[in-house]
């Protein structure tokens, strides 16, 4: 065994829902399989990586634009979580999206999903015509 | 505390749960299990989309349907001052017991020696388990 560096060994034996003890109390950037991003306070977690968040906002963000909307406490199950990542509160107001209304990200949010159905309509008529099956279910929209 | 029991101490709260098909359902918690199952009363579900409201006396939803549950934000006081009293409480229970060795061996003497040691050596293990458990969440 060469690796000896003690540093090295929390990481190696924290790689489960436990290394989330680090991110208690703190602000987190929390993103869903539907593709919402919650940014909130962890107040705690269990074994499945299901999480508290308090004060939680849910930031709807489409290309440069984005919108917050104050949600509250929030109980999140640990399977649909895609990630978890903190804030870092001094970078936090420097951040490169201009803020608009909620009127206006709705409308782009809608713009962009509508792209998207389109896209994946051609993708996968394009599929058929050269012999593959298509599964018609949705896919993670993260 | 952790997430399944700030869900049950919303017992009576309402709430609102998104499930995984973007359905939601407004009411209020009327029990939960440790699946994350639950029986909500007063009801309006809305469709995925937002467009249609049905309002339902009661229902129970399957835990692994949900994709998250927002409740009001008192319920977190609330929690955390019931874990605040269980942890009370528990110190003062586990105090006398631990200074009672001698009530301890006498008690389980007369069930014999295997008994006894077992007997013991659970009860200080799982005070210790617990309070770390704790310390961990801060709550």
């Amino acid at each position: 065994m060469e690796n000896t560096d003690p540093s090295l060994l929390p990481s190696i034996i924290f790689t489960t829902a436990a290394q989330l003890v680090d991110c208690v109390d703190k602000k987190l950037l929390v993103v869903l399989r539907d593709g919402r991003k919650l940014i909130g306070i962890l107040r705690s977690f269990d074994q499945y990586a299901n999480l508290v968040l308090q004060d939680t906002i849910e930031r709807i963000i489409v290309e440069s634009m984005y919108s917050d909307i104050q949600r509250g406490v929030y109980i999140v199950r640990g399977e649909n979580v895609v990630l978890v990542g903190e804030i870092d509160p001094e970078k936090e107001n420097s951040i490169q999206l201009r803020e608009v209304s909620l009127d206006e990200i709705y409308a782009a949010q809608q713009d962009e999903i509508d792209n998207r159905r389109r896209r994946e309509l051609t993708k996968n008529s394009k599929l058929i015509d050269i012999g593959f099956s298509i599964d018609t279910q949705q896919e993670d929209m993260y | 505390m952790l997430p399944l029991t700030l869900l049950n101490t919303s017992q009576g709260h309402p709430m609102l749960v998104e499930l995984k098909s973007g359905e939601t359902l407004n009411g209020h918690l009327v029990n939960c299990d440790a699946w994350m199952n639950l029986t909500l009363k007063e009801v309006v579900q809305t469709n995925s989309d937002g467009t249609r409201f049905f309002r339902l006396p009661e229902c129970y939803v399957r835990g692994n349907n949900i994709k998250y549950l927002r409740v009001p934000d008192e319920v977190l006081d609330i929690a955390r001052e019931k874990n605040q009293q269980q942890r009370e409480e528990q110190r003062k229970s586990s105090q006398p017991q631990r200074g009672g060795y001698n009530r301890q061996y006498s008690s389980s003497g007369q069930r014999g020696g295997f008994n006894r040691n077992r007997g013991g050596g659970n009860v200080g293990r799982g005070g210790g388990q617990f309070q770390r458990g704790g310390r961990g969440t801060k709550y």
